[in-house]
C-alpha cells in the first residue's frame, strides 16, 4: 500500500480496531465444545503414530535400545510363525483406521472437492479426480472416528452425500454427511452416490 | 504471577483429556478471528456463527494440528474457510451484506456521529467487494500477513493475490472517494 494513498490508509486504521462479540461466546462455544464426544483412544494413538518422533540416547543406550528391539521383533516373529498350517491375516498387521471411497456422480461439474474435519473443512486439499463418466472419485485413509463431510462442486456448490446419513447439526445450513470409520471392515456409510 | 501457558502446552492439556483448557485458547484468539470474521462476512450473527463453528471444529480436529505451538494461524485457516462457506451459502440465499452493527454499538455516543458514519462507509464498501478480492484485501492489509502465508492459507498463487489486493484498493478507494464527495 501507497503511503500517500490516505483513504485507503484511513480504512485500514478503521478496519484493524476490535470487533466485539456477544456477551457469553465463549460460555457457548464452550457448551458446544463440551458436547464433541471425545476423540477414541484409537483416534489419538493413530495421531501420534503419523508423527515423527526423535529420542535422543547414549551410545551404550542406543546399543541397548537396538538389542531390546531386536528382541522383541525376533518374539514378534516366533509368535506370528503359523503353527498347525495357521495363516496370518494381513489385517493384523494393517494400521488403524480404513481407507474410504468418496465419490460423487456430478456429469456437469468442473470440478469437485471434498471438505471434512478430516481436512479442516480446507477443500483446497482434497480433491477428486474424474473417474470417467461424470463420476468423481478419492479416496483416504481414516483413523478411527466419526467425520462430517460435504462435497464442494466447481468452489461454489456444496452437496451432502447422496448415499450416506446426513449430518445431525448440518452445519449451520451446509448439507453435511456423516462418515464414522471403526476398527471392522468397512465404514458405516453408503459407499456411492 | 507464573507466565501463561504457551499454545503448544495447552493444546496438549486438552488432548490429554483437559477439556476446560481450552476455553483459554478460545479466549486468547478470540479477538483477532472475530474481527477477521466480522470484516470478512459484515453481519455480526454470520460472523459468530462462522467463529463458534471453527473453534468447534478447531476442538474436534486438534489432534491433527500438527505444530501446537501455531495453534493461532492453524485456527485461523479454519476461520478462513469457514468465511469462504459463509459467502458461498449467503450468496445462495441473496441474503444482503449489512452494517458492522456490532462495532458501531460499542462506539462511544460522542464519537459516534462521524466515526460511526466513516465506519458504516468502510463496512459497505467492503461488503461491495469481489468476497475474494475482500478477503486478499484483509489478511494483507488488516490481518498484516505476507503473500507467502496468504498463499499458504488460502492455496492462491501470489501473482493472484497480489492482483486481488490490488483491484481491493483500486475498488475501495473508489467507493471510499463516492462516499466522501456525497457526504460534503
Amino acid at each position: 500500500m501507497r503511503h500517500d494513498d490516505d483513504l485507503i490508509a484511513r480504512a485500514v486504521e478503521a478496519l484493524r480496531e476490535p470487533a466485539a462479540v456477544s456477551p457469553g461466546f465463549d460460555g457457548r462455544v464452550m457448551a458446544a465444545v463440551r458436547a464433541v464426544p471425545r476423540p477414541s483412544r484409537w483416534a489419538l494413538a493413530w495421531e501420534w503414530a503419523r508423527e515423527p518422533h526423535w529420542l535422543a540416547v547414549s551410545p551404550l543406550g542406543g546399543l541397548a535400545l537396538a538389542a531390546g528391539v531386536a528382541g522383541l521383533l525376533a518374539l514378534g516373529v516366533w509368535a506370528a510363525v503359523p503353527r498347525g498350517g495357521g495363516v496370518v491375516s494381513a489385517d493384523a498387521a494393517a494400521e488403524p483406521g480404513q481407507v474410504v471411497q468418496f465419490v460423487l456422480s456430478a456429469p456437469t461439474a468442473r470440478a469437485v472437492a471434498l471438505a471434512g474435519d478430516f481436512n479442516s473443512w480446507d477443500w483446497a486439499q482434497t480433491p477428486l479426480v474424474p473417474a470417467g463418466a461424470g463420476v468423481w472419485s478419492v479416496a483416504l485413509r481414516l483413523p478411527p472416528g466419526r467425520y462430517t463431510y460435504t462435497f464442494v462442486v466447481d468452489g461454489t456448490r456444496f452437496l451432502a452425500d447422496p448415499s450416506a446419513p446426513r449430518a445431525v447439526d448440518d452445519d449451520f445450513g451446509t448439507p453435511s454427511s456423516v462418515v464414522t470409520v471403526g476398527r471392522g471392515a468397512m465404514p458405516d456409510r453408503g459407499r456411492t452416490s | 504471577m507464573a507466565p501463561a501457558p504457551d499454545d503448544a502446552v495447552i493444546v496438549r492439556r486438552v488432548l490429554g483429556g483437559e477439556v476446560d483448557a481450552y476455553a483459554r485458547l478460545v479466549e486468547r484468539h478470540r479477538d483477532r478471528l472475530a474481527r477477521y470474521a466480522v470484516r470478512m462476512l459484515g453481519d455480526p450473527e454470520d460472523a459468530e456463527e462462522a467463529l463458534q463453528d471453527a473453534f468447534v471444529r478447531g476442538y474436534r480436529s486438534l489432534a491433527t494440528c500438527k505444530d501446537p505451538a501455531r495453534f493461532g494461524p492453524w485456527l485461523f485457516r479454519i476461520l478462513v474457510n469457514r468465511c469462504r462457506t459463509k459467502v458461498v451459502l449467503r450468496q445462495r440465499r441473496s441474503r444482503t451484506f449489512v452494517r458492522d452493527e456490532v462495532a458501531l454499538a460499542t462506539a462511544g455516543v460522542a464519537a459516534l456521529d462521524e466515526r460511526g458514519a466513516w465506519r458504516e462507509e468502510i463496512a459497505l464498501a467492503l461488503g461491495a467487494l469481489d468476497p475474494l478480492y475482500r478477503e486478499a484485501f484483509l489478511l494483507k492489509h488488516v490481518e498484516e500477513l505476507e503473500y507467502e502465508e496468504m498463499a499458504k492459507l488460502t492455496g492462491v498463487r501470489v501473482s493472484a493475490l497480489k492482483m486481488r489486493v490490488k483491484r481491493a484498493c483500486d475498488r475501495l478507494r473508489d467507493l471510499l472517494q463516492e462516499a466522501e464527495s456525497a457526504a460534503r
